[in-house]
């Protein structure tokens, strides 16, 4: 796995913590459109990647997953976040926060000469 | 610690694959048709709906397989389909199976049963406190030296102990007095090993004062045995040699030390008022426990320096270099370093036949590496890389070998007690013998070492294939001929390792026999011979000990069928003899030196006669001897008197104890006994051998002169029955209830047990020798039958072209003997050089021993051709038809 896409990785498990925390309990498939919508659908090529990272957030233990019924009753696979999932999304919005602080900081035009 | 449960997730998700997938196809699923939902929605038709929300969600398959390598490992997931691969094979193929699956148990199996040994007997730290500060010393000491050294040591706490002696057990809990083996020890001995009593206590500074030490400890099964286990015990008195003594302390079960037999302790008796005891007699061995921070380098400058001290305290002078190669070695390295080699040889050994197996299987594997070339060409073609195609093939290989270690490790519990039970009992530490963590951890290491070993050479081979011609019809030919070369070499490596194997057998078991048919000077059969060992203070009055010994002989000799009878102070190769410092006349001892050592032997007059050690020159012992009014007479060994006297008559020559001041009288001259062990008359600090009659004169130890309480009667009988020794105890107890009879056993017995250690290495050794050879004829035997099969076309042409079929026989016979003989040749050379290692194990036999060389040899071609025998006859009626029209 290159370097970028482990930038990728784990934006999108923070995308996908923040979402799960502001819409609650939620599909796979509203997941995606949830983020695609916010991102203005810049972010999401392929649906299906976001599958893989469900998983592996799952596996760590921040969300847990449970079949359920959908609105127009259809069965789907809900997920939720775990006490551990708002913990690790407050930590990484933290280190995000503070990364692009930095970021903007450095990147800002002209700041060096002052 | 997140990553860590993600990996367990992953790993538990091996086990649950289906049922995931499963999940994952309806999630999918789900997916799409809400996406539909939302497309239909919006207002496009059914099939553009279902088209786009199917590009937006991309490559499903993709998806499957990205999410398929998140969930669970790839790499396990592929060692498990290799595994199970590698059982199904295994399952289609249950005679290669069996056979590579035994041969490996056999060698692991051995292998984890010598290293069992040798963990337990070189490995393991001794059981005490701090084993590592435990040093001992390489010579015995008497009390007195040891006394000084205690005293003056600043480097160590010092401790002596006996040998071993034995105790007549009499009265509490004991109705017949019984022998026991037990050892005196100064007061500090426990606590200096750093080893606690089950309970009681042990012996306190000063209790190896006279008056302070009628005490004694006692082991577990003594315990246990004689007095029921009761917990009372402690505090209360037994009789031992009929004085009493107050159990102080109880030793928990494994704690036999000095010798395996020991049953009790009691502590040293230090009398300096008893000069001859204190200075003289009963050396012992010395522990010692190194003071924090003193190395043992510090500690032998030590000791050597404390000779000096030693001597200035003696009674007498001593001569210049006593002691002066005494030095220490850890404790540890003293008491094993005996067995040491032995077991490093049998290791050796043993780790050669495993070679030959592992040879075995190579071979098997790349027999059938060649009828698999197809399936490997095939998987080739369908994209395996040359990695997995290896991966694969090593699997199947590591896989035989942990069948193969897990058999041998329950092969080994079995062979490890057969191994223990040959070995002599009296092998140091056999007892802490036993399977542990190491053991097991050494069982794993040599599966996985013996897998890639036989394994990678057939492995590698067989990955690399050339596909056209492998998979053309009859394209086996080209990976045969390849493989075969291979395949020879680790044949000849086979006969080589076997014939070492078998040479060195063949040298220990010749050396065993010249040691048993070496004659010992003395007749063995229908000797029966018995401990009698009446209580010291018994033979205390004067003429007592005597007149019961004459009783008792006459008595025995009495009985039917004993043709005749008499006692000695101890018998040859039993370890029991008295040294008596002499004076010889004519003989001048040089000032500093040591004077000279006679070994004592007081007998009966009949001893000579009843042994059958022939008379050369003057008289035997009459009862004339015996009597009150006797004249001081010896008889010396031709040895002795050539000794002290080259080229005189040593007839009528004197001698005396140096202590005493009259004179013995030499009136006759017997031929020299293997007293000491079978490959030696007397040990080589002593001079000489001398015998002096069982009466008034009879001289025990340094003491004044006074009869030996403790003798072994010989009864020399044609009667089967009297050997077993019941009759005789019955008799003694008529006489004296309170005499003990003990060590009842056959002479021969006593000479087969001095020849028990070399008997064991032989034995041992020769089994691995027999294995080896029988595992080098499977592996003859496999590639014969191989080629045979191989060679079926040519053999085919050859007697369609009028060869005669016993040529054909001939042919295949003749390939077996080269293969062989070069076998036997590099195995000749190696045995040459490596049979130099176990030369000291040898005895009347060179190492490199022509005549086992030669036998060896023929032995081996005549397995070779035997063990090929039977493919080359199925090559002679081959069916020229049916072998051309083959393949």
């Amino acid at each position: 796995m290159s370097p970028k896409q482990d930038v990728w990785q784990g934006t999108l498990a923070l995308m996908v913590l923040k979402t799960l925390e502001a819409l609650g309990p939620l599909h796979g498939y509203g997941v995606a459109r949830r983020i695609e919508q916010t991102s203005g659908a810049q972010l999401i090529v392929n649906y299906g990647t976001l599958y893989p990272a469900l998983l592996k957030l799952e596996q760590e233990g921040y969300i847990s997953s449970e079949w359920g019924q959908s609105d127009n009753n259809r069965k789907a696979k809900y997920y939720k976040l775990t006490r551990a999932g708002r913990k690790q999304l407050a930590r990484e919005a933290k280190e995000w926060e503070q990364t692009t602080a930095i970021l903007e900081r450095f990147l800002a035009p002209g700041e060096e000469h002052s | 610690m997140r990553t860590l449960r993600g990996w367990l997730k992953r790993l538990s998700g091996i086990f649950r694959k289906d049922h995931r997938d499963h999940d994952l196809s309806a999630e999918m699923e789900t997916h799409l048709a809400m996406h539909v939902e939302d497309n239909l929605r919006a207002g496009m038709n059914q099939q553009s709906a279902r088209r786009e929300a199917l590009m937006k969600l991309g490559g499903v398959e993709q998806t499957k397989e990205l999410y398929r390598e998140r969930r669970s490992l790839p790499v396990l997931e592929v060692l498990f389909q290799d595994l199970g691969f590698a059982l199904r094979t295994l399952r289609k193929n249950p005679g290669f199976a069996a056979v590579a699956v035994l041969t490996l148990a056999l060698g692991i199996g051995a292998n984890t049963a010598m290293f069992s040994l040798v963990n337990g007997v070189l490995l393991r730290p001794l059981p005490y406190a701090d084993p590592d500060c435990l040093v001992g010393a390489t010579n015995y000491y008497p009390k007195g030296p040891f006394v000084v050294m205690r005293e003056r040591s600043r480097t160590m706490d010092m401790a002596a102990n006996t040998d071993g002696t034995d105790f007549n057990l009499s009265g509490v809990g004991v109705d017949t007095p019984v022998r026991i083996t037990g050892a005196s020890v100064s007061a500090n001995w426990f606590s200096i090993l750093g080893v606690t009593p089950e309970s009681g206590r042990v012996f306190r500074t000063g209790e190896d004062q006279p008056g302070n030490n009628a005490l004694v400890i006692l082991s577990h099964s003594l315990w246990q045995r004689r007095f029921g286990g009761d917990p009372g015990i402690i505090g209360r008195s037994i009789m031992l040699d009929g004085e009493s003594r107050e159990v102080v302390g109880i030793m928990p079960p494994n704690f036999r030390v000095p010798s395996p037999k020991t049953e009790l302790w009691v502590p040293l008796q230090l009398d300096i008022r008893d000069i001859g005891d204190y200075w003289g007699s009963s050396y012992m061995p010395i522990v010692a426990r190194l003071r924090p921070g003193v190395s043992l380098e510090q500690a032998r400058h030590e000791l050597a320096g404390l000779r000096p001290q030693i001597f200035a305290a003696y009674a007498w002078p001593m001569p210049n270099d006593a002691w002066a190669k005494s030095t220490l070695l850890p404790l540890h390295e003293l008491m094993v370093g005996d067995v040491r080699p032995k077991l490093v040889i049998l290791l050796g050994a043993v780790g050669l036949l495993l070679l030959i197996g592992c040879a075995n299987v190579a071979n098997l594997l790349l027999a059938r590496a060649t009828t698999r070339q197809k399936e490997i060409a095939l998987r080739t073609a369908l994209g395996a890389g040359r990695w997995r195609i290896v991966r694969q093939l090593i699997t199947e290989s590591l896989l035989l070998s942990i069948l193969g270690a897990a058999l041998g490790l329950s092969m080994a519990f079995y062979g490890l007690a057969a191994l223990k039970s040959t070995l002599p009992a009296d092998t140091p530490r056999i007892s802490d013998v036993a399977v542990d963590a190491r053991v097991l951890a050494f069982t794993a290491t040599l599966a996985l070492l013996t897998g890639l070993l036989f394994g990678a050479m057939p492995a590698a081979g067989a990955s690399r294939v050339d596909l056209t011609k492998a998979l053309k019809t009859g394209g086996e030919k080209s990976g045969a001929a390849k493989g075969h070369g291979f395949s020879r070499s680790l044949i000849i490596g086979e006969v080589a390792i076997a014939a070492i194997l078998v040479i060195g057998a063949g040298l220990l078991v010749k050396s065993l026999w010249k040691l048993s048919t070496a004659n010992p000077g003395f007749q063995q059969d229908y000797i029966l011979t018995a401990r009698i060992t009446p209580n010291q203070s018994f033979c205390e009055v004067p003429g007592r000990c005597q007149s019961f010994y004459r009783d008792l002989l006459m008595r025995v000799r009495a009985l039917p069928g004993v043709k005749g009878v008499s006692t000695a102070d101890g018998l040859p190769l039993s370890g029991i003899w008295e040294t008596i410092p002499s004076d010889i006349e004519g003989f001048t001892v040089s000032p500093g030196a040591h004077g000279p050592m006679l070994m004592e032997r007081v007998v009966t007059p009949d001893y000579l006669h009843i042994m059958q050690i022939p008379l050369l020159q003057g008289r035997g012992f009459t009862e004339a001897d015996t009597a009150d009014s006797s004249q001081r007479v010896a008889l010396i060994t031709k040895s002795t008197a050539e000794h002290f006297w080259p080229g005189q008559n040593a007839m009528g020559k004197h001698f005396k104890p140096r202590w005493l001041k009259d004179w013995w009288t030499i009136v006759g001259i017997v031929g020299d006994v293997r007293e000491a062990s079978l490959t030696q008359n007397v040990p080589d600090w002593i001079d000489g051998e001398m015998y002096i009659p069982f009466g008034p004169h009879a001289v025990a130890g340094r003491g004044p002169e006074r009869a030996p309480a403790e003798m072994t009667l010989l009864l020399r009988t044609s009667d089967e029955a009297l050997l077993t020794g019941g009759t005789l105890q019955s008799v003694v107890a008529e006489l004296n209830r309170d005499v003990p009879v003990s060590q009842v056993q056959t002479l021969s017995g006593w000479v087969s047990d001095a020849v028990a250690g070399p008997r064991s290495i032989a034995s041992i050794f020769s089994i691995f020798a027999a294995l080896a050879l029988t595992l080098g004829a499977v592996g003859i035997y496999g590639v014969i039958s191989y080629s045979v099969a191989q060679r079926t076309r040519e053999i085919g042409i050859r007697i369609a072209l009028g060869a005669r079929r016993p040529e054909v026989l001939l042919l295949i016979l003749r390939q077996s003997a080269l293969l062989a003989l070069a076998g036997i040749g590099i195995g000749l050379v190696g045995a040459f050089f490596l049979t130099r290692l176990m030369a000291s194990l040898l005895y009347g036999v060179s190492a490199a021993d022509p005549a086992t060389y030669f036998a060896v040899s023929v032995l081996l071609i005549a397995v070779a051709l035997a063990a090929s025998y039977l493919p080359a006859r199925r090559a002679m009626r081959v069916d020229p038809v049916v072998a051309l029209r083959y393949e």
